[in-house]
């Protein structure tokens, strides 16, 4: 009955729409092709070559309704969901004067430079962004949003103001995780003049993300008595995170210049810290553009595990033992660099090549990986 | 031998700004607004929106790869074809604006500039009549 009602709200509502707003299709597509060295597993990639891990196909739908209203939805199937499709934005957009709009419904969450069009690959030079900055399993989320444009002095000034909340599912291991983001809050500030593009952004929200592991070490340490606050700091239940970055970009003449600081603090979670950062060079010859990245991740536990109990008791030296193990593994001292190319050979698409070589100090490791990529724009 | 390098070379260059045409920066007549060259610049990019009498830009653009348009984009936006493009795209991906309207030949924007008060566009500058009002020549 409801779905009666509803179509027939749509029939009446489609000529309407018709006669006044025009929908307007653009899309862009990846298809990159990977291997890692031999033996290693690096970025989803092993050394096999595969063509799954990075590579999309997008389509947005754009409509503008009248008095400033618009609807953007887009639709992505990404290979290493198996190229299911899913709605990755939906939002009704609305221009409130010339300088301010609002955006509702499901968007991307403005964490860094590039987030905005991270999928795009076609709009920077990278085949992905650096993925140590870039690795927060949290992308888009659903809710509100508040841009407002201005000058500040010379600069081309932005400002996002965010709300809202966002749950997915990502792969641990072989485990498939629900996260949780609640009450996400936070803001941007863009500046832009000519060459120069300075950027910050600070997010606080509650994270709950279920890790099976954890979870079993942490219903042990409830049955050690003295030591049930133990459990709470190994579970990622409701805890408070932080997030700030910072970032600038020149790209003056043939040069380019780009980099991020990101910062994370948690609060009773076993990964306590985390900070990462990038810097990329590059330059232009006509339409070839090759660039050079560095960058490095550290993270820290939770001293938690420093004042864990040992002594005559095998059972709970056991237990001290193992949970010092598992927290251990979320300890990163990482870096890598990157070499690149990027070729426009066509109007709207272009060819990439990409070196990496990841360098893991924590668990003395070494991988590199090779990637090609065509990217779209259509 | 690297007399004869260097003496193709300075040519190469001569045969190559010989080759660029002058292009003019065009208003309606009837448009009394003065413009930088960076508020030119930002127009072309979507991010002036507005001339300083209060009337909305309507910048449009030549034909893609046409000779004026490479001009245009290297002399006043700094930026390459392919660079352009991908400006474009993150706008439009990121739903800030859509690509500008292109039109297919000078003719084409000198008569939609003339009878289109707010509008902005380029053209070669030896195509340049007086039904428009030329704000700039590079």
């Amino acid at each position: 009955m409801k779905k009666k009602l509803l179509s027939c709200a749509l029939c009446a509502a489609l000529p309407l729409a018709s006669a006044h707003a025009e929908l307007s299709f653009n899309g862009f597509a990846n298809i990159v092709a990977g291997k890692a060295s031999s033996n290693d597993q690096i970025q989803g990639y092993d050394d096999d070559l595969t063509f799954k891990q990075d590579s999309l196909f997008a389509i947005q739908a754009t409509t503008e309704l009248g008095e400033g209203l618009t609807a953007t939805a887009q639709i992505m199937s990404r290979g290493e969901n198996d190229w299911d499709t899913e709605f990755e934005w939906a939002y009704l957009g609305y221009q409130i004067n010339e300088d301010f709009k609002v955006l509702a419904g499901r968007q991307r969450l403005p964490l860094y430079m590039y987030s905005d069009f991270v999928d795009v690959s076609y709009a920077y030079p990278w085949i992905t962004p650096p993925n140590g900055v870039y690795g927060i399993e949290l992308n888009r989320f659903d809710g509100l949003s508040g841009v407002y444009n201005f000058t500040l002095g010379e600069f081309d000034s932005t400002a996002q103001f965010i709300f809202g909340s966002s749950d997915d599912t990502f792969d641990l291991g072989g485990e498939t995780i629900n996260s949780e983001f609640e009450d996400i809050f936070g803001g941007v500030i863009t500046l832009t003049r000519d060459w120069l593009t300075l950027r910050a952004a600070f997010f606080d929200s509650t994270l709950t993300i279920p890790i099976d592991g954890f979870a079993q070490l942490a219903d042990a340490w409830q049955q050690v008595p003295g030591y049930e606050h133990v459990s709470e700091q190994l579970v990622i239940t409701e805890d408070q995170s932080q997030f700030l970055e910072l970032g600038f970009r020149i790209d003056y003449h043939n040069i380019l210049l780009s980099g991020e600081f990101i910062s994370v603090e948690n609060e009773d979670t076993p990964q306590a810290d985390d900070e990462s950062w990038y810097l990329t060079a590059g330059y232009r010859f006509d339409n070839v553009l090759v660039h050079v990245t560095y960058g490095a991740d550290e993270a820290n536990t939770n001293d938690i595990t420093k004042n864990l109990p040992t002594g005559d008791n095998a059972a709970l030296n056991q237990l001290t033992a193992i949970t010092r193990g598992a927290v251990d593994t979320l300890v990163v001292d990482s870096s890598y660099y990157t070499v690149g190319a990027r070729w426009d050979f066509h109007d709207s698409a272009a060819l990439k090549v990409e070196f990496t070589s990841f360098d893991d100090d924590q668990f003395n490791q070494d991988a590199n990986l090779v990637r090609t990529a065509l990217v779209t724009v259509f | 031998m690297k007399l004869f390098k260097q003496l193709s070379l300075a040519l190469l260059v001569a045969a190559s700004s010989n080759a660029m045409a002058d292009v003019a920066v065009i208003v309606n007549p009837a448009n009394a607004n003065t413009l930088s060259d960076s508020d030119i610049s930002r127009a072309f990019l979507g991010k002036l929106k507005t001339f300083s009498d209060g009337q909305a830009i309507n910048a449009v653009n030549s034909k893609a790869n046409g000779q004026a348009r490479v001009e245009f984009e290297k002399m006043v936006l700094k930026k390459s074809p392919a660079q352009v493009k991908a400006y474009w795209s993150k706008r439009l991906f990121t739903g800030k604006g859509k690509p500008l309207k292109e039109l297919a030949s000078d003719a084409d924007v000198l008569s939609f500039v003339a009878s289109t008060p707010n509008a902005i566009g380029y053209v070669d500058a030896s195509q340049v009549n007086d039904s428009v009002k030329v704000i700039k020549t590079l």
